[in-house]
């Protein structure tokens, strides 16, 4: 009886405990006005992006940049100068993302981590080689692969996928295969079926480059599969695209034939005025 | 001074304006009897009747209808206990069209300003109405019954707006509070998701730091067996030649080398298991990111980033 007593004693503290803890006082909001308006100016550039709208996007992307480094919030800086990169590529502003990422990589006073570096780096190679600077993207792809070595980084495939794409761009389809293959194998299973996508593409594409169009089709086909559950239209374009080019190297002219329209039904769908300019791609 | 007319002059007079005068009056005559059709003086008629207590809007001659049909008119109005009778009378061969239950309304031919009308609705009884008989009557409902009627049912339903509306405007204050309450914890989400994020990092990294310690100390431990299954046996000759009883606790030595040997190759699986247990862990750190509620924060690069997607390098061609 004893022994049930103290129980229940304990029983009634621990209550008592917790009630005090439940009604206890809030924490005191530390947050500042200025980091008020920096998480505001991110929630409002992710809303415009979702809703398509690039422009807006890439102001309050560049207002959310300006309040980080007047914060001195490294991450923040780092976060919004990578997103505001992407979202002036979309845009087509080429110079402008590129000088987005100057605020990380060509800031050495302040203590950026490796992991926002590392994306710095690989954006840039993704610009460089998107201009046609092959060159300085196998520099950049190559530094951040160094880096993502030591990190462990999750970006491996898109370095691996960046790398392989600056393969084909200078004529090396078998090299290009062979890291597209690999970005491939570490996509696989993975959370990114993007770039599992984007390295069945890059295989496809340098497979056909080896002059080996059979080959190339079943990769090809893989990437429009997961294209299509990803809903990215302009990658089944690239992949209807891609597949129209093989199946005719490959002498299936009918293939060739119903890739082509689809590519052009899907074109025509994005966009009339962008359409005519995508169907190029298909010829 | 007198003219004299000339002899012949008004011969036949008399029956000239006698054939006018005849023709005259079949004229009239005529007329009077179209007339007297068109006004159904030939058609038999029968008489029914009403009893309204307000015959306000009902008049002499006003039409009857049936299903829109004209069948009669007010005939005769005149007052009665209990109100005004009204006669209608009818074209007899309409009347065995009406049911014994039918109700005579005052309506109107096009909703509420067309002309005044007394309509017949139809009741479902087998036998037909019989000459003179008394039919019910539905007064009609003026414009400003309905409105009336319209403002008894507003009211209460204004009431209970105006009552909401005040209540609102009483707690505006608490609604302002909740909001901006609501607005700072939507504002620390971000922190919080670069927190989450942060921690699941960590975790990943321990789990494979560990993966890859337990590997190095597999790796050592195995080359401490294998120094010693090397060293043991040379050992073991050694001090055979020396002593056999040495030699005897050498062997044993062997033995007891075989058997940690033996222990580490059963502890093989056991650190095989660990290291899967750590890749498994990290798979499972893995799911959980795409796994409710943490998917909406590690989508993509998560943390708010935009996907760093190697697609993009493809050129301008390809621009969203």
């Amino acid at each position: 009886m004893r022994v049930r007593g103290a129980v229940l004693h304990v029983l009634a503290a621990g209550l008592i405990v917790l009630a005090a803890g439940c009604g206890g006082k809030a924490p005191l909001n530390n947050t500042s006005l200025a980091q008020s308006r920096l998480a505001e100016a991110e929630t409002r550039a992710a809303a415009l992006v979702k809703s398509g709208d690039f422009s807006g996007a890439a102001r309050h992307y560049g207002e959310a940049l300006r309040i980080a480094t007047s914060l001195e919030n490294a991450d923040a800086i780092a976060a919004n100068a990578i997103n505001l990169s992407i979202v002036q590529q979309w845009l087509g502003r080429d110079a402008d993302a590129r000088a987005a990422l100057g605020a990380v990589l060509d800031d050495p006073r302040t203590a950026f981590s490796d992991r926002r570096k590392l994306q710095a780096e690989l954006r840039r190679a993704i610009l460089e080689l998107a201009g046609g600077n092959i060159g300085a993207a196998a520099i950049w792809a190559g530094q951040a692969e160094r880096r993502c070595i030591a990190t462990n980084c999750e970006y491996a495939a898109t370095i691996l996928n960046v790398r392989a794409q600056v393969e084909l761009d200078s004529g090396h389809g078998a090299e290009a295969a062979r890291l597209a293959q690999a970005a491939a194998e570490r996509s696989r299973g993975g959370a990114s079926r993007a770039e599992s996508a984007n390295a069945l593409r890059t295989l496809g594409r340098a497979r056909l480059a080896q002059g080996q169009p059979a080959a190339a089709l079943e990769p090809l086909r893989q990437a429009l599969e997961l294209d299509r559950e990803i809903g990215d239209p302009r990658k089944i374009l690239a992949d209807l695209a891609e597949l129209a080019r093989a199946a005719e190297a490959a002498g299936d002219a009918a293939a060739a034939r119903d890739y082509r329209e689809r590519s052009l039904a899907v074109s025509k769908a994005m966009n009339g005025a962008r359409g005519s300019a995508e169907a190029v791609l298909v010829r | 001074m007198s003219v004299a007319l000339p002899p012949g002059r008004f011969s036949g007079l008399v029956v000239k304006v006698n054939a006018f005068l005849l023709i005259a009056m079949l004229l009239v005559a005529a007329f009077m009897g179209l007339v007297a059709y068109k006004q159904g003086w030939f058609v038999r008629q029968s008489v029914i009747r009403f009893v309204t207590p307000n015959a306000l809007g009902i008049n002499k001659g006003m039409p009857v209808k049936l299903h829109g049909f004209t069948i009669g008119s007010v005939s005769e109005m005149q007052l009665a206990p209990g109100g005004v009778d009204v006669r209608l009378s009818l074209a007899t061969e309409y009347l065995m069209r009406i049911p014994q239950d039918s109700y005579a309304r005052h309506a109107r031919e096009a909703g509420v300003i067309g002309a005044s009308v007394i309509d017949i609705v139809p009741g479902k009884a087998e036998r037909a109405l019989a000459e003179g008989a008394r039919i019910n009557f539905e007064p009609s409902r003026g414009i400003s019954e309905i409105i009336d009627d319209f403002r008894r049912q507003a009211i209460p339903a204004f009431n209970e707006v105006k009552a909401a509306m005040s209540q609102v405007g009483r707690s505006g204050e608490d609604i302002t509070q909740i909001l901006a309450s609501l607005r700072k914890e939507v504002e620390q989400l971000p922190a919080t998701h670069r927190a989450i994020r942060k921690l699941v990092e960590e975790a990943g990294q321990a789990t494979a730091d560990l993966s890859q310690q337990a590997g190095t100390t597999l790796q050592a431990v195995e080359r401490v067996a294998g120094t010693m299954q090397r060293t043991l046996p040379d050992l073991s000759d050694k001090l055979g030649t020396s002593a056999v009883a040495i030699g005897a606790a050498a062997t044993q030595m062997q033995h007891t080398a075989e058997e940690a040997q033996a222990t580490l190759r059963n502890a093989r699986p056991l650190v095989d298991h660990g290291e899967t247990a750590a890749r498994e862990a990290a798979d499972v750190l893995g799911a959980a990111k795409r796994v409710w509620p943490l998917s909406d924060s590690f989508k993509d690069t998560s943390d708010g980033m935009l996907p760093i997607d190697s697609f993009e390098a493809r050129g301008k061609g390809l621009a969203r």
